[in-house]
């Protein structure tokens, strides 16, 4: 027995002891390899997948470093049967390639000629090769090439992709670290810088960063390193924004070098930035706007919150496979389970941290979760209990009794910018009354949006309630304090990104609140544990107090 | 001959005598009557090929030189001549060590005589007809070859003559075994007058014969001794074999094994990682049988289906679960259970697996004890779990746990295997192929055919942790020096006497694994996620108290747990309080307790029991809360053992007919209500004898009875119909009064007239006469108006008794138009 500070499980899970002193040096042996899972406040949860075991090997690893560093670091016998599983997982990588051949374009070739038989027999492959030109090579369509290694990969002969990328058509971007129109000198900081050389070594893939730890810095980043013309893809128009205020700040890019392809404009740039709305709005049947994907020969495309990625979308990446692809993502669970499919077809996880490591560096404002439970008054729970099963969560949400706690809370932090974030609207509008406070929701045209975020982000306007459209992508750097009072069920990366609108660090390096008040024994509270188990698991520990003590006439100290 | 060996035997003094019994024990097996019958039974068949079983490739092949030396009259050889056919070869091995396997077969008495007449015992010849591979003589074969053989140029011509193919066919034969089959047509000759039309052959050295076996057959370079069999002749062979020696290439030692030996620790490690998985699947396995026991198959053993349940389950391949499951079964672990009639399960089997009662004493020993009671259970099981999913002879897949799994050779060749392991330097992992290779020269018999068995021992042995990375563990060693010991203790110990020293000395193997095994730990530590990890196998009293606290969610070396709603609500069924819970999690944490686990715990428990559940024979409520309290005070009422569920309700074990006894005898006017809640009047019921009638005026029996008015009128008309009847029977026709109309059509013929008839009657409305059988057999007719046909039904209209009568159409046998 060495002692140290991994246990290998015989489920593929590594367990990883942090008060070991021997962790850092293990976390950086395994990372390689294993992905993190969980990382709550004492043992952090990797686990061993074929995924990426074989990320691990394009590269560069190989099996017996990879089993070298398991027994190097395991504190138990290491079952003889894993590592076996191991070499043998990492073994299948690489026997066949996807190369470009000079007289017949794209073709998959094997190093291992029965593998190949073996996938050509295959009924998921069916219509994706096209001829034999000799025993060991078949000729592909480039136009397959994403799909057929998305099928290999379930076939568990992945096959590495030779190929290379198109570089585009070429625009000088650099970043602008030197302070642009006045602004202030700025870098690019030592994660952000890993993360995008991460990814242009790897081509094509994911970089996972926690909400407002500079994804935006990344991807322009990114646009600097490839120097090309670049698709933008992000989740709405007012985040399309941001990214247009946040190039023009910190690159060299200018007003007129980038376009907006929304609802509301259509315009083709060397830098375009679109929204999934608008490329999956079909007229007809058919999605009248694909053309944007082919409109310029991009040479980068950016997933902004590729863990919201639509389905459709999905299926046109399988056709850019030949372009370098960025998804960023501050929480990749997808309560459909897709991720795997993000992996396959943007590409492999290419840089992760966990929250608290960049909350440790400073990068993000150290936040403190909070539930308040609220008792029901009597005759809210005689109406809880009689009401149909659809309607419970809405009942035990929007209890009335939460608007006064909200109030005690929002006075609690007299100095701070406080977002109050909900999920039915009626409620909002109740919260809007009491709190004398302005509203953003769905229906609130752009520009109104706009108006009432910038009053925010001046002080203007200190309490703001906003619905559903607030869980992504709104940069309000001030905000320091945010209240959930209902939500999308038990979404975990709803709850995640809700906590993401305070994480910005504070100019003065303040703590940031994150409230979220259920009602006790109900659904509510059910969902809430539920929606609460990332961020537990990314080491969020949240403290749990009586709505009465925040109510009551002395605050509560809270440990 | 069988004298000169008993002759020969006569001679020797005891303790040579016994030495050979020592070699060959199952000479004494039964003990013989004399020397005579030992000397017959130690040239049988069966015993040589025993004694040929034990040696190595080398002492056969020195044995195979004896035989090949014997002088064609009278069979004797010599030390020299030996020496001399086995320093043929280009490597000839030291004189030394020839004679040195010379002494072995002597002292087996497969070699008997003395130096200068060695003398071959009979049996061996039958056990292996061609020694070294070499066919017989020519002259034995056939007198044409033998002539060509004769002429040692003429010989070397033929061969070097031979096309390409033919070539290859002889080195074949040449390398052993000297006999081949001959595909049926090889050895025809292209039809007459067709020669030319075979076409040329190029690997035949352009010439269009036909097969290359044809060539040599004619050319006498091989023999046909019988329709489909060709044999290679020793000459022939012998002049084959000029590059490697008469005998074949011939190896005095094994062959080394180049495999770079392993780290130690690595090795030790490895198995041990393997040993907790075995010990934890198979303990999974155990309480899979106990949670849903499978059936036993008619033809024995499991089905294939509740095999890969089983496998699916535990996280692991097919032929792993069949061979935990043979273990676990060999070990005691599991066994059938005979159900009895009404418990027969769906599929008609009426045993079951189950674990046993020795499941319970394996789970309460250390991780160690209990691998090395499954590893000590795998070496001695007589079966082969990896024929599990194959096919037998009748080419049935074979389950696990039947019959057909079975070898008694297994435990020999689990033997065989690990004792080359042992052999080898401590933590050398030599390949699979090594190691059949090392098996192939130690005892050929022996190994030859075996090699998919041995192959599966080494799968197995790495399976359960007897090797890691391909090498002996320390520890499995030292459980095979145990059970070798056993074994020889036992057969010093034929009384048992000793059979309690086995547990002491078994231990050794246990202690070696022991230290390598993580000690249990008796903490966790608590998580923000609510998840329990222990670091660790937990110590058992642990493990107890988290099964019951908490969902077991990843295992291996540690194990990690979720504390959940549910599994708090299991802990409070269980009969902890709350209190108990966090006391638990406080003493066994070594991390501070998280608030959102102490929350959890508070919060189920606040809810558990908020809903009372129980039985009662009864209840009384009112609305008068002050009269239940005078009802529960009653002293009279005591015997039925009110209780008071709410101010307004109190209940009672005792049926309702007595309470409302009791009640009212203590004045109180209850009222019972059924399940809707409405009362249930009950009058007092008088009872009464069955009703009966009375006694009529007396009819006097001579009067006669008066006839008069419409009665009178009835009777009469009554008779009038009879009458009428009785002349429409009669005006029926033949045919329809059945019987006397057989003459007429066919019954069949007869019916569809009939019912042509009858169609034509509902289409018209016409009378009919209608002869049917009526459902006592009997002919009867009718003159109806049929109304429909239909459904196989006639209804139709009796114009008499103005009745609508229904026909079975298949009763009836005629029908003819009235008038």
């Amino acid at each position: 027995m060495s002692g140290g500070p991994l246990i290998v499980q015989s489920d593929k899970t590594l367990l990883l002891e942090i008060d070991h002193p021997d962790a850092q040096a293990c976390r950086m042996a395994i990372a390689p390899f294993a992905e993190l899972e969980r990382s709550p406040e004492h043992v952090h949860t990797y686990r061993l997948t074929p995924l990426g075991l074989w990320n691990a090997r394009a590269a560069g690893h190989d099996a017996e470093g990879v089993v070298d560093s398991l027994l190097k670091y395991s504190r138990y016998p290491v079952p003889h049967a894993l590592l076996v599983d191991v070499a043998e997982t990492m073994d299948r990588y690489g026997r066949l390639q996807l190369a470009n051949d000079p007289a017949h374009g794209l073709v998959l070739r094997a190093l291992d000629r029965m593998v190949l038989i073996e996938v050509a027999k295959s009924k998921k492959l069916a219509g994706m090769l096209g001829a034999k030109l000799d025993d060991d090579t078949i000729a592909v369509h480039p136009s397959e090439r994403g799909r057929l290694k998305q099928a290999l990969l379930k076939l568990g002969w992945p096959a590495e992709d030779l190929a290379g990328y198109v570089d585009g058509e070429a625009h000088p971007i650099e970043l602008a670290e030197a302070g642009k129109d006045g602004g202030k000198p700025w870098t690019l900081r030592s994660y952000q810088w890993e993360a995008v050389e991460a990814f242009w070594a790897g081509g094509s893939g994911v970089v996972v960063l926690p909400c407002g730890a500079g994804k935006t810095l990344v991807g322009a980043a990114a646009m600097a390193e490839a120097k090309a013309t670049t698709l933008i893809l992000v989740t709405n128009t007012v985040a399309g924004r941001q990214w247009k205020r946040e190039l023009i700040a910190r690159t060299s890019l200018t007003e007129d070098e980038i376009g907006e392809y929304s609802g509301e404009r259509k315009e083709i740039r060397p830098v375009t930035i679109a929204t999934y709305q608008v490329l999956t709005a079909r007229r007809g049947g058919a999605f009248t706007h694909l053309d944007l994907f082919s409109a310029r020969d991009w040479g980068l495309v950016v997933y902004d919150e590729v863990h919201l990625l639509p389905a459709p979308i999905f299926r046109f990446t399988a056709d850019l496979q030949a372009r370098r692809r960025l998804g960023l993502t501050a929480t990749l669970v997808r309560e459909d389970g897709r991720e795997g499919d993000v992996f396959s077809l943007i590409g492999p996880k290419r840089y992760d941290a966990p929250w608290k490591d960049i909350e440790s560096q400073g990068w993000i404002a150290p936040a403190e979760c909070t539930e308040v439970r609220v008792t029901l008054t009597d005759t809210e729970r005689m109406a809880y209990a009689t009401a149909e099963p659809e309607e419970r969560y809405r009942m035990a949400a929007t209890a009335r009794t939460k608007l006064p706690v909200v109030k005690a809370l929002v006075d609690r932090h007299p100095d701070d910018q406080v977002l109050v974030i909900g999920g039915y609207i009626e409620q909002l509008h109740q919260l809007g009354e009491y709190l004398d406070a302005p509203i953003v929701q769905g229906s609130t045209t752009n520009k109104e949006r706009e108006r009432l975020f910038d009053a925010f982000r001046s002080g203007e306007v200190r309490t703001l309630v906003i619905s559903k459209v607030g869980n992504f992508s709104i940069d309000l750097p001030e905000a320091a304090v945010a209240i959930q009072v209902s939500g999308t069920f038990g979404s975990r990366q709803e709850e995640a990104q809700r906590l993401g609108r305070v994480l910005r660090p504070k100019s003065d390096g303040r703590q940031a609140h994150f409230y979220t008040v259920v009602s006790r024994d109900t659904i509510d509270t059910e969902y809430a544990a539920h929606r609460q188990r990332f961020l537990a698991e990314q080491g969020y520990a949240y403290t749990i107090v009586d709505a009465d003590d925040i109510l009551g006439p002395s605050l509560p100290s809270v440990d | 001959m069988t004298i000169s060996l008993a002759d020969h035997l006569r001679t020797l003094p005891d303790e040579s005598l016994a030495a050979l019994l020592q070699l060959r024990p199952d000479l004494v097996v039964p003990v013989p009557a004399d020397v005579s019958a030992l000397a017959i039974r130690a040239q049988s068949r069966v015993s040589v090929a025993r004694a040929l079983d034990g040696l190595d490739q080398f002492t056969l092949q020195v044995l195979d030189a004896a035989r090949l030396t014997r002088d064609p009259l009278d069979g004797a050889t010599a030390t020299e001549a030996v020496l001399a056919m086995a320093t043929a070869g280009p490597r000839p091995p030291a004189p030394a060590t020839i004679r040195g396997a010379v002494n072995k077969l002597r002292a087996l008495f497969l070699l008997y005589g003395p130096e200068h007449a060695l003398r071959v015992v009979g049996g061996v010849d039958e056990v292996s007809p061609y020694p070294a591979g070499l066919g017989r003589p020519a002259a034995e074969l056939d007198p044409r070859t033998a002539a060509l053989c004769a002429d040692p140029a003429k010989l070397r011509r033929a061969l070097l003559a031979a096309p390409p193919s033919a070539r290859a066919i002889l080195d074949r034969l040449a390398a052993g075994p000297p006999v081949g089959s001959v595909p049926p047509g090889a050895l025809q000759a292209p039809p007459l007058g067709a020669e030319d039309s075979v076409p040329p052959d190029p690997t035949n050295g352009g010439a269009p014969t036909g097969s290359p076996v044809r060539w040599l057959v004619d050319n006498r370079l091989l023999v046909l001794v019988s329709a489909g069999t060709v044999e290679l002749p020793r000459e022939v062979g012998l002049l084959l074999r000029r590059d490697t020696g008469p005998l074949g290439p011939v190896r005095t030692s094994p062959p080394p094994v180049s495999a770079t030996p392993r780290e130690a620790k690595a090795v030790d490690s490895a198995g041990a990682g393997q040993t907790m998985e075995v010990v934890r699947h198979t303990e999974a396995l155990l309480e899979l049988l106990s949670a849903e026991p499978p059936p036993v198959l008619r033809s024995g053993g499991v089905g294939v289906r509740d095999l890969r349940r089983l496998a699916k389950s535990l996280g692991v391949d097919d032929p792993t679960a069949a061979l935990l499951l043979e273990v676990a079964y060999a070990a005691g672990l599991a066994g059938e259970l005979e159900l009895t009639g009404a418990a027969t399960t769906r599929y008609g089997a009426d045993q079951q697996i189950l674990p046993t009662g020795g499941y319970e004493v394996w789970r309460a020993m250390s991780l160690a004890q209990r691998w090395a009671q499954l590893a000590r259970a795998w070496l001695v099981m007589t079966r082969q779990a990896g024929l599990v999913g194959q096919r037998d002879d009748r080419d049935r897949p074979i389950s696990v746990l039947s019959a057909e799994a079975e070898r008694a050779g297994a435990p020999a060749a689990r033997r065989a295997v690990l004792s080359v392991l042992t052999d080898l330097e401590p933590a050398t992992a030599p390949t699979p192929e090594e190691v059949l290779g090392l098996l192939d020269w130690r005892a050929p018999r022996r190994s030859r055919g075996r090699e998919a068995a041995h192959r599966e021992v080494l799968a197995e042995a790495a399976r359960l942790g007897v090797t890691g990375l391909g090498a002996l563990t320390s520890y499995g060693r030292l459980l095979l020096a145990d059970m070798t010991d056993a074994d020889e203790r036992g057969s010093d110990d034929p009384l048992g006497l000793h059979a309690d020293a086995e547990d002491g000395a078994a231990s050794t193997a246990v202690r070696a694994l022991d230290a390598l095994l993580p000690a249990p730990v008796d903490h966790f530590l608590v998580q923000a996620d609510l998840t329990v990890v222990v670091p660790g196998p937990p110590d058992p009293a642990l493990a107890g108290e988290l099964e019951v606290v908490a969902e077991h969610e990843s295992a291996g070396g540690a194990s990690v747990h979720r504390v959940s709603t549910a599994s708090v609500r299991r802990a409070l069924d269980a009969g902890y309080s709350a209190d108990d819970l966090h006391a638990l999690f406080r003493r066994r944490s070594r991390t501070p307790v998280p608030q959102g686990l102490t929350y959890l715990v508070d919060d189920v428990a606040r809810k558990h029991g908020g809903l009372r559940v129980g039985s009662a024979g009864g209840y009384v409520r009112s609305d008068d809360e002050a009269l239940l309290a005078e009802v529960l005070a009653d002293r009279r009422l005591e015997s039925l053992a009110f209780r008071r569920l709410a101010p307004t309700v109190l209940a009672t074990p005792y049926q309702v007919n007595r309470m409302l006894m009791a009640l009212r005898d203590a004045g109180y006017a209850p009222v019972p209500e059924d399940a809707s809640g409405a009362a249930v009047l009950a009058r007092p019921k008088t009872r009464r004898a069955p009703g009966r009638a009375p006694v009529a005026r007396t009819v006097d029996p001579l009067a006669s009875p008066k006839l008069a008015g419409p009665r009178l009128l009835g009777v009469v008309e009554q008779i009038r119909r009879g009458e009428a009847a009785a002349r429409a029977a009669r005006r029926a026709p033949a045919v329809v009064r059945g019987g006397a109309a057989r003459s007429g059509p066919t019954p069949a013929h007869g019916h569809s007239d009939a019912l042509a008839v009858l169609q034509q009657a509902v289409r018209d409305k016409a009378l009919v006469w209608v002869g049917y059988v009526d459902a006592h057999g009997a002919t009867a007719s009718r003159l109806l108006r049929p109304v429909s046909i239909g459904a196989g039904y006639l209804r139709a209209e009796d114009e008499r008794t103005e009745m609508l009568h229904t026909f079975a159409l298949h009763r009836i046998t005629a029908a003819v138009l009235d008038g």
